[in-house]
């Protein structure tokens, strides 16, 4: 029992350790995104809504299905649908805003996940790495954009999550993203964030005069979107959050977390000290039976 | 006819009632643990884990219904043991210091078939195991049809739950199997049985009751 019990006070202590020794990649620890590196600047007043980023980023990244869709019912962003577009009726004719990750500077996404499967990459953008996805779906309910999306088994859970990837092996390789490649009216613009802030902020100087709505989204908000938008119109027309922000969950979530590893090390260290103090008190303490012969001794001594 | 030396805590089925739970649950903790702690969420990549998580909790759910309907008055009786509190309680969290340290067991008063620091286990598993079924519940079969705010604060809630649980599983097992006192407190949980002596100076109440014959 004294051995067995010791074998378990060492392996509890090791099970510990090890949970300790892995580096707190997370919270606290996280490299922050940067505001820098790539972007892309989608002006809905360029748009034409040919659909043709739609079909280029389907064509590109190996998406099924490519028919031209119907602006009444636009195709929902899904695992199949990296890229659609949000139509706007304007009068007699549409105006889209092209709808995609938005590559957040603080992406709560990135902040959820719990395995490590979305990060940032240091050329701006939010990316993922598939094969490490759980399927939680976290990020899918917490992007304030609605954009990461996951079909899966609804009993099992067996789901991975799918979304744009800003084409990173294009951008990588000097090129453009498929969907700035394939616009033909120069609606999606590729290039350095602080030059497309620039473009943007002109961009809009110049709709100012005869449209006083007209804004640029996405140079402050959650820390800057490395997907930024010239809109002639309140946000919310274009289905997109006046002011986004990442959920309150998730910093109490991380808090949580910390407090769990705290907590756990105090309890285990509590184990430790009340075993030593303990087993002391109980070896010193005399038992009923000792204390009898003990007594009996010292009557027969008399 | 010789008195036996020893005393029933448990019956059979409470037994075994008790170790599929912890089965049920200790794989509940590992498999949700590595979604909750930081740094180690790579061992849910590919999702097999979170499918073995919905394995356990069938196992998790359905026994103690199971357990209810066979032994709907037992389980009663545990639920109301386990929501009475009273002035003895409070005799207890005084007396507990000195008893869990330093052996101090004269000014430990007498305590019934579960003492308060039990009842406190017994209570979180109760009151968690609420909150880990709804909270739940609500993201493997409402996911669609719940707003994303909702969504959010039940995975708070399935969080707070396993904080509670886990640091109380983490007192229990240690009370249980390693504390130099305890020293019958696992086979209790085994054959169900503890000695005399143990069952009279750690649950005197209940041995008194128990040896007058009142249950």
């Amino acid at each position: 029992m004294e051995l067995s019990r010791k074998d378990f006070l060492k392996a509890s202590a090791g099970a510990v350790g090890l949970l300790l020794l892995q580096p707190p990649t997370l919270a606290l620890a996280k490299e922050s995104q940067t505001q820098e590196g790539v972007a892309m600047l989608v002006d809905v007043t360029k748009c034409v809504s040919c659909w043709w980023c739609y079909a280029a980023c389907k064509n590109y990244n190996n998406l099924p299905e490519t028919i031209k869709p119907d602006p009444e019912q636009p195709p929902p962003l899904s695992p199949d649908v990296w890229t659609t577009l949000h139509p706007v009726k304007k009068g007699d004719g549409w105006v889209s805003r092209k709808q995609a990750c938005n590559h957040c500077t603080d992406a709560a996404c990135v902040e959820v996940c719990p395995t490590g499967a979305l990060s940032y990459n240091e050329m701006g953008f939010v990316q993922y790495d598939k094969d490490k996805c759980s399927g939680c779906g976290y990020c899918v309910e917490f992007c304030p954009f609605g954009v990461p999306q996951l079909e899966g088994n609804k009993i099992t859970g067996v789901a991975v999550m799918d979304k744009c990837t800003f084409c990173q092996d294009r951008v990588a390789n000097g090129e453009q993203p498929a969907c700035a490649a394939a616009c033909p009216t120069g609606a999606i613009k590729f290039g350095k964030r602080t030059e497309l802030v620039q473009e943007g902020r002109e961009r809009v100087d110049a709709l100012r005069p005869s449209n006083a709505s007209a804004m640029l989204y996405g140079d402050k908000e959650l820390g800057g979107l490395h997907v930024m938008y010239v809109l002639d119109d309140a946000p919310e027309v274009y289905g997109l959050p006046a002011d986004p922000e990442v959920p309150a969950p998730v910093m109490v979530r991380d808090v949580l977390k910390w407090v769990g590893v705290g907590a756990a090390v105090a309890v285990v260290a509590g184990f430790g000290l009340n075993y030593i103090v303990a087993r002391e008190a109980k070896m010193t303490a005399e038992l009923p039976g000792e204390e009898y012969i003990r007594k009996r001794k010292d009557e027969k001594g008399k | 006819m010789t008195e036996p030396r020893v005393v029933e805590r448990f019956k059979k089925r409470t037994v075994w009632f008790h170790w599929i739970h912890t089965a049920a649950f200790l794989v509940l903790v590992v498999t949700g643990a590595i979604l909750f702690f930081p740094g180690i969420g790579g061992a849910a990549a590919g999702g097999l884990t979170r499918f073995i998580h919905r394995i356990a909790v069938v196992f998790f759910v359905g026994v103690p219904i199971v357990y209810f309907i066979i032994n709907p008055k037992m389980s009663f009786h545990f639920i109301k043991e386990t929501l009475t509190w009273g002035k003895g309680d409070m005799d207890w969290a005084q007396a507990a210091p000195l008893y869990y340290f330093g052996g101090d067991e004269e000014n430990m008063p007498p305590q019934g078939h579960v003492n308060t620091g039990q009842k406190m286990w017994q209570f979180v598993v109760l009151a968690t195991g609420v909150l880990f079924v709804i909270s739940g519940f609500f993201m493997w079969f409402l996911k669609d049809a719940l707003s994303p705010g909702v969504f959010q604060w039940c995975v708070i809630l399935h969080d707070i739950a396993f904080l509670l649980a886990f640091l109380m599983l983490l007192v229990h097992i240690y009370l249980g199997v390693i504390h130099p006192r305890m020293t019958e407190s696992l086979r209790s949980m085994w054959d169900g049985k503890v000695s005399k002596k143990y069952a009279r100076s750690h649950y005197g109440k209940w041995y008194d009751e128990v040896a007058e014959g009142k249950k």
